[in-house]
Formats: C-alpha cells, sequence, structure tokens
C-alpha cells in the first residue's frame, strides 16, 4: 500500500476493517471517521470541491462495507467539519493542515467520550437497583463499571438479543466484573418489566426528534417500560446523531436497517428481518450524552447548531 | 460573611425564595468586593467555599446554590468580555467540539476592571431579583379570563400576587385545597377574599371530586428541576394527575432563580422531612411505637404533567428548560 499516493477503494476498506479489527473496544464510527481522516491526509487534489466529491465517495464505500447508522452519521460529520473548516480558510494548504490538526484533536476528544458519559449517567444508578439493559452496548458496559467501582450494589438483567445473540457476550464481561447478571430471554421482557427499577440501553444512532436507532427489541422494551413508569435512559456519545427524522418505522431507510452482506445479497428485502428499530422520543426519559445529561427535546437543538 | 447567612438560613428567618435569593445576592456583592482574590479562577474558588457553607445549612433551599451559580455564570462572562472573547455561549455543543482550536478557558488572568463590572452586574441582578414580581403578575391577564374557577394549592407568594393582579381587572372564583397538614392554604384563601375575589376552601382529599369543575390549576412551586419537573409542596402530584385525568391545563408560576440543574433521580437529591406532630400527634400514646410516621414536604412532580411555566422571562413549555438552564447556567458550575 503506497504511503504517499491516494487511497483507493481496496485500501481503504482494508484500513477500515483494520481499525475495526485492532481496537475492539472502539465505536464503528470513530473507525470511520479515522479511515476518513487517514484518506484525508493522503488526497492528492487541490481543491476543497474536489476533496468533498472524493469524499463522499469513501463514505459510500464505508457504508456498503458497514452499513450501520453510526458509521453514516460519522462520515456526516466529517463532512460537515470540512465544510465548516474550509470556511475559515480560503487557502487550500493552510486549510489542509488545519482539518488534519482538528481532525486529530477531535478524534482524542471523542475517545474520552464514553468516560464523560460513564461519569454522568452512574450517579443516577442507586444502590440496590435492578437495572434492565439490551444487547450488547460498550458505552453501557463502561457506566456498570463505573457504578461497580463506585462500590454501587445493584444487579443486571440483559436480553439474549436474537439473531445474534450479543446479549451473551456482555453477559459475560459483566460476570467478570463481579456484577450479578441474568440473561433473560426477549420476550421475558414484559414479564421481568415489574421487577426492574430503570431501563439503560446504548444506540445506534440519535435521530433529530431525539428518539434513537437500536437493535431490534429496543422499542418494545420502550413501550413496556412505559407502561409500567419506569425511567428508560439512553447513553449515546455525540457522533451518533444523525440528521434524520423518522415519523414510524417505515421512515428508517432500509440501507440502515439490514446488514451491509443481506442488501447486497437479498433479493426480497421484504423477507429479510430488520436488524434495528426506532424508538421515539415520548419514551425516553434522558440522554445521556458527553455534551451533558439531554431530554429528548435538546437533542434537535444541538443538531441544529451543528448543520445550520 | 457566609456565616451569618448560614445562620439566618438554619433558623428560618428568611421567608420565601424571593427574600433568600436577594439574601444571597448581597451576600455574593461583598464576597466580590471585599473577598481577597487577583483573577477570576481565585474569585470562583473562593465563591465555591463560601457557598459550601450556605447550602449546608439548608440543602432543601435551591435557590442558593442558582443564585451562585447565576453569579458564577455572572463572573465568566464579565472575563470573557473583557479579554475581547464575546459571548459565543461556553456550552460544549458539537459545533464547539469540531471547530474549536483547542484548550479550555483560562481563568488566570488578572484584569484591573474585573471587579467593578462583577459587582455592576451583581446590582442588576439584584434590581432584576425586585422586579420579579411583577413581572409575573403582568402576565397573569392573559391567562385568567372571567368566570374561570381557578384551583390552587397551598401556598405560594407568586400564585397570590399573580390571582391578586387578575382580579383588578376580571372577576373570577378560586378554590384553594387547603394543603394539610400546616393548612397554609388557609391564609392564602383569607389574604384572596381581601382582595375581594370569591374564594373557597377544599380539603386535599376533595381535589380529585371538584376537578370537573375547574378551567385551571395554577401552583407554585419550590425548585424546577432540570428535566421540566416540580419539587413542590407535598400534594402537588396528586393534583397534578388530577388535572392530567380531567384534562385541565396545569400553570406553574415561579421565578428564574428557582430553575435547578439538578436531576430528580440523581444521588444526592434532597427530601426533607419535618416531625410528624401534625399528622400523628404525640398524645395518640401507645400507637406511637407501633406505627412509622413521616411527614415529608416536597413532592416531584414529572414534566409530562405540566402545561405551562409562567416566569419573569415569559411562559415557557416544559420541554425548553433545558434551554433556560444553558442561558442562566454554566456546566461547569452544575456541582458547587
Amino acid at each position: 500500500s503506497g504511503d504517499t499516493g491516494a487511497m483507493d477503494e481496496l485500501e481503504l476498506v482494508d484500513y477500515f476493517k483494520t481499525q475495526m479489527r485492532e481496537n475492539e473496544d472502539v465505536a464503528s464510527a470513530v473507525a470511520a471517521i479515522r479511515t476518513l481522516l487517514e484518506f484525508l491526509k493522503r488526497d492528492k487534489g487541490e481543491t476543497i470541491q474536489g476533496l468533498r466529491e472524493n469524499l463522499k465517495a469513501a463514505i459510500k464505500i464505508l457504508s456498503s462495507v458497514d452499513s450501520s447508522v453510526a458509521v453514516s452519521s460519522g462520515g456526516e460529520l466529517f463532512l460537515r467539519f470540512i465544510s465548516l473548516t474550509s470556511l475559515e480558510h480560503p487557502d487550500y494548504s493552510i486549510c489542509k493542515k488545519t482539518m488534519i490538526d482538528r481532525g486529530e484533536l477531535y478524534l482524542e476528544r471523542i475517545s474520552a467520550s464514553r468516560d464523560k458519559i460513564a461519569n454522568l449517567c452512574h450517579a443516577f444508578i442507586s444502590d440496590g437497583s435492578k437495572i434492565l439493559t439490551h444487547s450488547s452496548s460498550r458505552v453501557v458496559l463502561r457506566v456498570l463499571e463505573k457504578a461497580a467501582r463506585a462500590k454501587k450494589r445493584f444487579s443486571v438483567f440483559i436480553t439474549d438479543s436474537q439473531p445474534d445473540s450479543s446479549g451473551l457476550k456482555s453477559a459475560e464481561s459483566l460476570k467478570k466484573l463481579n456484577i450479578p447478571v441474568t440473561v433473560i430471554l426477549d420476550a421475558s421482557v414484559g414479564y421481568i418489566m415489574e421487577k426492574v427499577d430503570l431501563l439503560l440501553v446504548g444506540a445506534e444512532g440519535v435521530v433529530e426528534s431525539g428518539g434513537i436507532i437500536n437493535k431490534i427489541g429496543t422499542y418494545q422494551m420502550a413501550v413496556c417500560a412505559k407502561s409500567h413508569n419506569k425511567p428508560f435512559y439512553v447513553v449515546a456519545e455525540s457522533f451518533k446523531f444523525v440528521r434524520l427524522y423518522p415519523l414510524n418505522q417505515q421512515d428508517v431507510p432500509d440501507r440502515f436497517k439490514y446488514t451491509a452482506e443481506i442488501l447486497k445479497s437479498a433479493k426480497n428485502l421484504a423477507e429479510e428481518h430488520p436488524t434495528v428499530d426506532y424508538t421515539p422520543p415520548s419514551f425516553i426519559t434522558l440522554l445521556f450524552t458527553d455534551l451533558g445529561v439531554l431530554t429528548p427535546s435538546a437533542v434537535s437543538d444541538e443538531l441544529i447548531k451543528l448543520y445550520l | 460573611m457566609a456565616t451569618a447567612l448560614a445562620g439566618r438560613l438554619g433558623r428560618g428567618e428568611l421567608r420565601g425564595s424571593g427574600e433568600v435569593a436577594a439574601a444571597t445576592a448581597g451576600l455574593l456583592r461583598r464576597i466580590v468586593a471585599h473577598g481577597r482574590w487577583s483573577n477570576a479562577g481565585e474569585l470562583l474558588q473562593l465563591i465555591r467555599a463560601e457557598s459550601r457553607r450556605v447550602i449546608a445549612a439548608e440543602p432543601s433551599e435551591t435557590t442558593v446554590g442558582n443564585i451562585i451559580r447565576r453569579v458564577m455564570k455572572i463572573v465568566r462572562e464579565e472575563y470573557s468580555r473583557l479579554r475581547g472573547r464575546g459571548e459565543e455561549g461556553d456550552q460544549d455543543s458539537l459545533h464547539k467540539l469540531l471547530t474549536s482550536g483547542g484548550q479550555s478557558e483560562d481563568l488566570s488572568e488578572t484584569l484591573a476592571p474585573l471587579r467593578t463590572n462583577v459587582i455592576e452586574a451583581v446590582n442588576e441582578l439584584l434590581l432584576e431579583l425586585d422586579g420579579i414580581q411583577d413581572n409575573i403578575s403582568v402576565q397573569a391577564l392573559d391567562h385568567i379570563h372571567s368566570n374561570e374557577v381557578i384551583m390552587t394549592l397551598g401556598r405560594s407568594a407568586a400564585v397570590e400576587a399573580f390571582l391578586r393582579d387578575a382580579a383588578r381587572k376580571r372577576s373570577f372564583q378560586v378554590i384553594v385545597a387547603e394543603g394539610a397538614p400546616y393548612c397554609q392554604g388557609h391564609d392564602l384563601a383569607s389574604s384572596l377574599s381581601a382582595a375581594g375575589i370569591e374564594t373557597t376552601v377544599i380539603t386535599d382529599a376533595a381535589i380529585f371530586a371538584v376537578m370537573s369543575r375547574v378551567n385551571k390549576v395554577i401552583i407554585g412551586t419550590k425548585t424546577i428541576l432540570a428535566n421540566g419537573g416540580l419539587r413542590a409542596v407535598i400534594g402537588a402530584h396528586t393534583l397534578a394527575l388530577a388535572a392530567r385525568h380531567h384534562s385541565t391545563p396545569l400553570i406553574v408560576c415561579a421565578a428564574m432563580y428557582k430553575l435547578c440543574p439538578q436531576f430528580p433521580n440523581e444521588e444526592n437529591t434532597v427530601h426533607k422531612f419535618v416531625s410528624p406532630q401534625e399528622v400523628l400527634p404525640f398524645t395518640e400514646g401507645e400507637i406511637l411505637c407501633k406505627v412509622s410516621t413521616y411527614c415529608p414536604v416536597f413532592d416531584y412532580v414529572p414534566p409530562e404533567l405540566i402545561t405551562l411555566f409562567i416566569s419573569n422571562i415569559g411562559g415557557n413549555a416544559p420541554s425548553y428548560i433545558y434551554r433556560l438552564m444553558s442561558e442562566l447556567y454554566n456546566p461547569d458550575d452544575h456541582q458547587l
């Protein structure tokens, strides 16, 4: 792979996959932003327009590898970052240098975002509480880790989360932290709801209305929680904020609902099972992000401040 | 300086949040004027240290903490303005994360006019605090119409002024729930009828029964929490649920210094209990050893039960509270 030449499609995909493989712990959006920053460094163009076009193509390629909302939101954020920086410096070479410096700084900042969120959120877990969580989320894991280190006693119920049983993996990590954890069936969420004190889930994407896109099963958990009056907390980093405004489940674009392989190979998408669903903001109590504790109505404010 | 105010708070000499707010602002002005500090960073540390003593005297009086946070934001603003930085807003936002070149605000520069500027700004704040009651009451005519039936609970100074102001031009009825066990509703009722308003006192148990005939519910509160919920006098949650059941709008009259950056489920939320003497007097005898009696002072009202907040800056929905908070306080000061 040429160090000095611009990245072509194969190199791009390779770099992205290496990033994801080497740091299991890092979010896919961060890996995408890191890849795009590397792409920016090696880009040979001389104009902002050319750069934007190349970046857009690169983001499309990355989405075809990993079709989650997070990669898309990371890519859009990077594009916006380019636009904002280019407004400040009309000269391309100074602009490019500023972009690279700021990009590195941004990556440094967001690598600390999970800790920031854990600091905010663990105060809401009181001694003796029972927490219900869904599937596997690295941010939720960090929050629970922080609460355990603060010597709080709590127990966790975690759903198995079909079709990939990702809940089991999280349960193993929690057991290693000596937190009492019970794995339950996805179907037992209603049954267990009367026992739990609060719900805590991560998010793959946070939409403009303040709702979230997360692993399938989150919506029904939220509906059940609302009917039992249990608080439903979401933890998500700020780079997951995405400019979508779905009004119902159908509005979430198909490209986010299915994995990249299925999108390429399936003959009839209507016969495939979606892997994500949309939870409207009326079911969410609070969102914990690295920008602070937000009510769902505050999310659109943040997005407007950035994009307008 | 702080110990004197802490003493007054502890002894309960200050009646009502308005007096507490004015006293706290006065204390802070004295700290700024006479305290020993050379730059903004030291001033903020000094304020924090003094404020801990005052807050410890009466933790449920959140107005103290709120005014302190307000003044700390004033200090930061004046400092930025003197350094020529202007007011970009120091909130973390996505935009700021992406575009800022660097480090957080450095507060250690010594600027000569800072002391006088901050004192001037605190004086403005004191003036504002003086006029708050009027700013709220002047909106009364927009919300209360003739021949309406208004319900309220206990005794709130803001609601009293609000209703009296509306009574100058409109004729309406007020139903006051007494708010056992201290029954401050009785005092409110006498004050309102002295102003010529037709008032009825009801017991707390009758709230639901009477609610179908009520057009609006107007209450005051001790604290407005960061999610738009309230910490109000005990019985407020019941009142709010009854209002929601009958689809009656619930209006909260409260000044902006009641807005607190705390969330209701955080680990250090304060619940205040007083002697259950009023509920189960000591003269009851034997039964006292067999029964646990509690007399909480405050109640939590969730934001979805509230229709409108009327404050000195106008009417706002509970979902907008996060925005007001970001304008009033700096996130670094949320934890004092």
